[in-house]
């Protein structure tokens, strides 16, 4: 991989050549990554793999007219530089296409562990192994049907003609199990399971293969559930899935220029329950997306996107804070291989009071949704699809698990009435999220 | 660079194989008249696979000289080593095939190259224009269009030497519509293994614009169906959703391994009898398909696979390795996304064979049901063939007529299930899969399809 200043010296060149061939305004934005990886297949260890590629994107301005081109062809960068070029020149002007001067900002701190360096295949197979043996004690029924454990070592450098210039070094290990339960002819459904660190040290697979067998075999012999409307609680992985697609859709500054978000009218007034408080944030320890600046350089910083179900701030990135006069809030997103676009970084939803029990014990007929396969789309708000491991719930208690429920409502609407808020937050991926209540829910056992 | 590999290869000792890939992709984006994106992308490197002990370990490469591919080497056979270990089953021995040897091109009397930038730029910015001006109620419009070229060499130690190119462009375009606060949209999107003027031979890009603000348009103040499991009439679209999504992925052999419902489902009626499903390499019934691949990343020269015959499921999709596994041919399904993924079982072309009704024939037979089009937000499905797929245009039929449209609908069920109350195939056929990608630890482009389907389907609604 390359070391910091060889590949400071590749983007600088890069930015320079890219001005020779006619851009006035130029961004190089660079990562060089090391991945190693072991998977796992069918309760077994699959291919294990070595990775290793720097790649070179360029953004090229000429009087507002903007072109992309990426390679990793790294002896032919003068080609991609004079591509951007080009197809700046074939596209139309538009005022707003402009690049962030510099801003001063303080590191994070953690991100990069030097004992990755030496992080060997070797190691990431061990880890992989242990989440099968970790299964294999737990319940024979169980098969680790997929995963892996994987390791990223990742440099990104940012240079643009306003004077950033800016590197990053970071190390991140990511490991995920894919759990199915099988007992004679039943077959549960595939349970998942993810976490993630920065650091060696902070490395734990075996909670997240137990957690997954626990969901596997907790949805074995799920039998018919029963139809009504009414509450049911999500799991924080069925969060995600039903809600914060569409929050991060609605809030998303490009979506309200595109006029396809309704919130763009709507700051400062009630979108949801007063039971909802959002952020995102960028420098969360441990974040999986924690980072200390953005796409285009700018610094992460903790943003309140829905304050006690106000909807406070839209996110930006440089192309909509300036088209809406707007404050950059840092949501930049995307690799070298893409031109910047606009995401949540590290979206947490803040955690309420009661407990999830105590959320389950209110209700009087409900489901335990703890995962949803679905759509949630993100325009209408309507969401439908199989609540996958789902728990009947009555009389204030876990009853049984069902199969083949449908549960179907409104984002918009269900946001508006969601009535209860956990105190216990779990990480999906990069969101950090608790169990929530909605209420008149339409579920339809099948 | 095929000279070098083979060479490379034919020194080296032990099982090997090498794969070149040089990529060009193009993308232009435009949306309520903002051009969103102007891109041009271009990745090369080398892939190699070692098998050393019995396991397989990959490392890959942007480095083509000699010496940076021999140490690629070295890392592949060293990950291999590594893991041997602790690998519970090894491979015995790699399935014999037939090794693609030759060069094989696009077959396009249009390539991409030969129009311009310019004149794709013009026709995206033109149609997104079309769309915004389709409607008073249209809020948002967005048109695209997506090219990928790719140049791969496949050198193995066991034969295949095969030099093959790709073109898959795409054209995408969807319409927001929004009435009293409330949004719906409306989108068609298509793409073709092939040229230019293949991309739209089925449908021009302004007859796709126009159904898209029709349906964002007609959804504002359609209602929401009821949930009820009901009589339906899928179309082509929809049948190779639920032939891929469903049960595509249930007879990919290492899913098969990893506890697939499909496990000891071989030689039993699985469907209706009226159900022969396939995965192909080739374009069958129509040109153009997505996923037409002559020869696999494993260099296995790809067959037309019937995974059901007659309701009755015959076969498992394999690369070398589950094909050994079972003692049946290789399917010709190994397949990798880029030089830097390591192949896997994916599938190509998977569609259900035509039958004998007209499209009439299949609607009169209906008293109560819904005629559903084209894939809307979202589907998904387990090893378990437990899917839900979002319904993009869902309309009622009633006394054999269809009538009004319905919105947010959903269609869900045990995949086998649906086969098996199959009592109509459509004599029409169609590909409907070929935008966008599959995903399955890394993407793939593929293609789905078939013939009009009427069968029983729980619809997603509201109680």
């Amino acid at each position: 991989m390359s070391n910091e200043t060889q590949l400071r010296a590749r983007c600088q060149e890069a930015l320079q050549l890219t001005k020779r061939h006619g851009a006035d305004e130029v961004e190089i934005y660079a990562q060089a990554a090391r991945v190693l990886s072991a998977d796992i297949e069918k309760h077994d260890l699959q291919t294990a793999t070595s990775q290793q590629e720097t790649m070179v994107g360029v953004r090229a301005f000429i009087n507002h007219q903007v072109g992309f081109a990426c390679t990793n062809v790294l002896d032919e960068l003068e080609t991609a530089c004079a591509d951007a070029v080009k197809l700046a020149k074939a596209s139309p002007r538009d005022v707003n296409n402009v690049l962030p001067a510099p801003v001063p900002f303080e590191p994070v701190a953690n991100l990069y562990d030097p004992s990755a360096e030496s992080f060997s295949i070797s190691d990431a197979v061990q880890r992989a192994i242990r989440m099968i043996e970790t299964a294999e004690a737990i319940d024979c029924r169980l098969v680790v049907g997929g995963g892996a454990f994987s390791s990223h070592l990742q440099m990104r450098c940012i240079v643009n003609s306003r004077g950033i210039e800016l590197t990053e070094k970071s190390s991140l290990f990511t490991y995920h199990a894919i759990v199915t339960a099988k007992d004679k002819e039943m077959v549960s459904n595939m349970a998942f399971d993810f976490d993630a660190s920065h650091s060696v040290n902070a490395i734990n697979v075996v909670p997240v293969a137990t957690r997954a067998c626990r969901d596997a075999l907790g949805s074995l012999g799920a039998e018919r559930g029963e139809s009504f409307v009414g509450p049911i609680i999500l799991s924080p992985a069925a969060v995600r899935d039903i809600l914060v697609e569409v929050l991060a859709f609605q809030l998303n500054a490009k979506n309200v220029l595109r006029g396809a978000s309704r919130w763009g009218d709507s700051l400062g007034n009630l979108v949801a329950s007063t039971s909802l408080t959002v952020t995102d944030d960028g420098r969360l320890r441990n974040g999986v997306s924690t980072k200390s600046f953005d796409r285009e350089g700018m610094p992460h910083r903790e943003v309140h996107l829905i304050e006690s179900g106000v909807a406070s701030q839209l996110m930006h990135n440089t192309y909509t804070s300036v088209a809406m006069g707007a404050s950059n809030t840092s949501h930049s997103s995307g690799s070298a291989r893409s031109v910047p676009n606009i995401s949540p970084t590290n979206l947490l939803i803040k955690p309420g009071i009661p407990s999830r029990e105590e959320l389950i014990g209110g209700i009087k007929q409900g489901l335990l949704v703890s995962s949803f396969s679905g759509s949630s789309n993100p325009i209408s708000g309507d969401f439908s699809g199989v609540a996958k491991a789902a728990t009947l719930i009555k009389n204030g208690k876990l009853d049984r698990p069902v199969t083949g429920t449908l549960i179907a409502g409104n984002v918009f609407e269900v946001l508006q009435s969601l009535s209860g808020v956990s105190s216990e937050t779990e990480r999906v991926f990069s969101s950090v999220l608790p169990y929530v209540r909605l209420e008149g829910v339409s579920v339809t056992a099948e | 660079m095929q000279e070098l590999l083979a060479r490379i290869v034919s020194h080296s000792s032990g099982w090997i194989e090498l794969r070149f890939q040089e990529r060009s992709t193009k993308q232009i984006v435009i949306r309520n008249g903002i051009l969103e994106e102007s891109s041009s992308k271009r990745i090369q490197g080398i892939g190699v696979r070692a098998l050393v002990d019995g396991v397989f370990g990959f490392a890959s490469t942007t480095d083509l000289t000699e010496r940076s591919i021999l140490r690629t080497m070295a890392a592949a056979r060293d990950a291999a080593r590594t893991s041997s270990s602790a690998k519970k089953h090894r491979i015995k021995e790699l399935a014999r095939a037939t090794m693609g040897v030759g060069t094989f091109p696009v077959a396009t009397s249009d390539p991409l190259d030969e129009h311009s930038l310019e004149e794709k730029l013009a026709l995206v910015t033109k149609i997104d224009e079309r769309i915004r001006g389709g409607a008073s109620t249209i809020v948002s419009s967005y048109s695209s269009y997506a090219e990928i070229q790719d140049e791969k060499i496949i050198v193995t130690s066991d034969g295949a030497h095969a030099h093959v190119f790709v073109s898959i462009p795409e054209f995408r375009v969807m319409a927001v519509a929004e009435m009293n606060a409330d949004q719906c949209f409306g989108q068609k999107a298509n793409s073709v293994a092939g040229g230019w003027s293949d991309l739209f031979s089925q449908l021009s890009p302004e007859e796709m614009a126009d159904y898209a603000v029709r349906i964002a348009v007609e959804q504002l103040t359609a209602p929401h169906p009821h949930g009820e499991l009901s009589t339906v009439v899928l179309d082509p679209g929809l049948v190779g959703v639920l032939s891929h999504e469903a049960i595509g992925h249930t007879v990919e052999a290492d899913v098969v391994l990893g506890g697939a419902i499909t496990a000891d489902k071989m030689n039993q009626k699985v469907a209706s009898e009226l159900v022969t499903m396939v995965d192909s390499g080739a374009s069958e019934h129509s040109p153009f398909a997505v996923g037409t691949i002559p020869v696999d990343d494993e260099g296995v020269v790809t067959h037309k696979t019937t995974l059901i015959q007659d309701g009755v499921l015959r076969s498992y999709l394999h690369n070398r390795e589950t094909a050994a596994h079972f003692g049946v041919e290789p399917t010709g399904n190994a397949r990798a996304f880029e030089y830097s993924d390591a192949p896997i079982i994916r599938m190509r072309n998977t569609y259900i064979e035509p039958g004998n009704a007209s499209f009439e024939d299949l609607i009169a037979g209906i008293d109560d049901g819904y005629y559903m089009c084209g894939l809307g937000f979202g589907g998904q499905a387990d090893s378990n063939a437990e899917f839900m797929l979002g319904v993009h245009e869902a309309r009622r039929i009633r006394k054999g007529k269809i009538g009004e449209l319905v919105r947010g609908a959903t269609i869900s069920g045990n995949a086998f299930d649906v086969l098996r109350s199959v009592d109509a195939v459509g004599n029409a056929f169609h590909w409907g899969l070929g935008a966008g990608t599959c995903g399955k630890s890394q993407p793939a482009k593929v293609d789905a399809g078939g013939p009009y389907l009427r069968c029983k389907a729980t619809i997603g609604g509201r109680q």
